[in-house]
């Protein structure tokens, strides 16, 4: 059974990626053991080689038959043959018979006639005359070799009853004489006291030679006397020893008064060498092309089990290149989370929150920060910047520009002076980046804000149903210049007031002027009355649209009036 | 995928044109973002080695940039003696005006 390539894998699976990143089939094929026998390919292989087997038998079966349809056709055919020469011997011999008829047994003018056709060579051996009512006198004449007939006057006899009623001409086969021969005789037709007897003579050893290229020279055969295939009744055979064995086929044709019977079989394959030989070639091509289609078969199942056991690789892999984002990703939001404040401090008469919201597609930790430093027991320094590009130098960046501001605020600088001194910290000519910076100090029971901008959006200052932004003269961002200076814009509050501070991911979205999000912001936060958190919560829920890329942090601050 | 499709890139294009031996003209087009602002000042940096005096930003086919593309600007403006962003479209002129860089990046008109 082939094994499933792509199994539950659990975190020490390995992941098919080598050090150096190369992607490698982390399970190779079982070792020591060449995995070929699969089973769908030794069924193809069985298939195939059941049906090449039934195909070969098939053909086999197929040539058996047509051999022997063939043999039968080649052996009436030469029976046909056989037969076909009883008229010219009956002919002849009825003509000689008449011929004496009618001269009265004139010896000389039946020996002229016969002439050209007894004689050594020639149709007969022999021809006689005969007296039909006294076989036993011996022939009249007798022309070209003695008939054996005369020595044997215990054949003649009843041969001669047979010519006498005979419409047919009477053969004898005289086969046991050293000389074997078949004697023909025949009168006439009108019953005549006449008889003219011939003598063929044959083969001695029985056997007769066939002419290379005749159309018999690809037989084996027997000619007997008789409706049997005695092998006393012998005449002739050709081609192999003899009997004839093996398969066979037998004719019996009409012989005059008796009968040839035919045996022949074949030498070789009547139908040629390509259909004998064709079970073999469909059987051997089949046996093969069976193996073939076997090997085929495993090796492309092998091939696929390899892809497979790849594509659960290139899984594993792709799981795990999923699993170190999503570590990242977390990663850099614990960092983020770390830079952070975890406390905000707590001046009595107001409340504070602060909230931040990663983008979307952040693997990388953002430049977006918040902070509250409790100045005194009754004043607070907001704070909340943005630092240009992501990672972790823009961290760092947001990070000692936070704790600067830490320091200062210790020293009770106002914002302006703060910035001021910011702006040292940072160069963007050296290190590429800028950030903008907003900072708000709030006295608290003075009602009082000072705002200062350095290239940052206003904060919304919310009372009674209806918001404004604190615009103050903004002026360059941190790493702008070292020598930039800030200037500050002082502001009364009104009692119960809220103050929010954010970066510019909550009303920025492409495409679309500032002052749009801006106004949205304040619809939104003019709206709504739940409580600071919450309110911070619904504004980031409602500004900010799925899959929104950049950071946000969004601070606010409460008077409990 | 995030974070691991490179084809999230914004598309953005630059053309730069030494006019003579002290301006170079730097035209963008396209969205200048975070995932394609270090391909702008890699190409830009060599030119900039040169120091010319004058550079101006034509900022007529761009149709947004972020922060980091505004710092960029910024960055240049601290190599050059003279800097301008020409034509910059409505919204990212107030944007740079919210950020109170107008002055020093010399926006023009």
């Amino acid at each position: 059974m082939i094994e499933s390539p792509v199994s539950d894998a659990d975190a020490e699976e390995p992941t098919g990626i080598e050090g150096d990143g190369r992607v490698v089939d982390p399970r190779p094929a079982a070792p020591g053991r060449r995995r070929w026998l699969f089973w769908p390919a030794v069924a193809v292989g069985v298939v195939g080689i059941l049906v090449t087997g039934a195909l070969a038998l098939i053909s086999a079966t197929q040539y058996n038959h047509n051999e022997h349809r063939l043999l039968k056709l080649r052996t009436d055919d030469a029976g046909s043959v056989l037969g076909a020469s009883v008229p010219s011997i009956q002919t002849v011999l009825a003509s000689a018979a008449s011929v004496a008829d009618v001269t009265n047994g004139n010896v000389q003018k039946f020996t002229k006639f016969i002439a050209p056709y007894a004689g050594p060579g020639k149709q007969f051996s022999s021809v006689s005359l005969w007296k039909l009512s006294s076989p036993m006198s011996g022939p009249l004449t007798v022309i070209g070799t003695s008939p054996e007939l005369s020595t044997s006057m215990n054949l003649a006899v009843p041969f001669f009853a047979q010519v006498r009623n005979a419409s047919k001409v009477a053969v004898i086969g005289l086969l046991h004489a050293s000389q074997p021969r078949l004697g023909y005789g025949f009168g006439t037709p009108s019953a005549g006291p006449y008889v003219a007897y011939g003598e063929s003579l044959l083969p001695a050893d029985r056997r007769t030679r066939v002419k290379n290229r005749s159309s018999f020279s690809d037989l084996n055969f027997a000619i007997y006397l008789g409706a049997t295939p005695r092998a006393q009744n012998l005449l002739v055979g050709g081609g192999s020893n003899l009997p004839v064995t093996g398969t066979h086929s037998t004719v019996s044709v009409p012989f005059g008064n008796t009968f040839l019977t035919l045996v022949v079989s074949a030498r070789g394959s009547l139908a040629g060498a390509l259909p004998r030989d064709l079970p073999w070639i469909v059987a051997i091509a089949g046996l093969l092309l069976s193996l073939g289609a076997a090997a085929l078969t495993s090796r492309l199942i092998d091939r696929r089990a390899h892809a497979e056991r790849l594509a659960g690789s290139l899984e594993r892999i792709a799981k795990e290149n999923r699993r170190l984002y999503s570590e990242q990703r977390s990663i850099a939001q614990t960092l983020q989370h770390a830079l952070l404040p975890d406390k905000l401090p707590t001046v009595r008469g107001v409340e504070t929150s602060a909230r931040y919201a990663a983008g979307v597609e952040g693997v990388d930790i953002g430049g977006d920060w918040y902070d509250l430093i409790a100045m005194d027991d009754q004043r607070l320094l907001l704070v909340v910047g943005d630092v240009s590009g992501r990672g972790l130098r823009a961290a760092a960046t947001m990070a000692s520009l936070r704790y600067a501001i830490h320091a200062y605020a210790a020293q009770n600088d106002p914002p302006a002076t703060i910035l001021t001194k910011l702006s040292k910290l940072v160069s963007v000519g050296s290190s590429g980046q800028l950030a903008t910076i907003l900072c708000a100090l709030v006295d608290v029971d003075a009602h009082r804000l000072t705002v200062t901008s350095a290239g940052h959006l206003p904060p919304l200052l919310l009372s009674n149903g209806s918001g404004t932004y604190v615009q103050s003269e903004v002026g360059v961002p941190i790493g702008v210049s070292t020598s930039a200076t800030y200037t500050s814009i002082d502001v009364s509050t009104p009692p119960s007031a809220t103050l929010l501070a954010f970066t510019d991911g909550l009303v920025e979205r492409r495409g679309e002027s500032l002052d749009t999000g801006l106004a949205r912001l304040r619809d939104a936060a003019t709206g709504n009355h739940a409580e600071l958190d919450d309110l911070l919560d619904d504004l980031i829920g409602q500004l900010r649209h799925d899959g929104a890329e950049d950071d946000t942090a969004i601070a606010g601050l409460r008077w409990l009036d | 995928m995030a974070g691991l499709d490179a084809s999230n890139t914004a598309e953005m294009a630059f053309d730069l044109n030494v006019v003579d031996r002290s301006e170079l003209v730097v035209a963008l087009s396209g969205e200048l973002d975070i995932t394609n602002v270090e391909r702008l000042q890699s190409a830009v940096s060599d030119a900039l080695d040169r120091s010319p005096e004058r550079l101006v930003v034509d900022l007529s086919r761009l149709r947004f940039a972020d922060s980091s593309g505004i710092a960029l600007w910024v960055q240049w403006s601290t190599l050059v003696d003279e800097i301008e962003l020409r034509e910059p479209s409505p919204l990212l002129r107030k944007v740079i005006g919210s950020m109170g860089l107008s002055r020093t990046l010399n926006v023009t008109p």
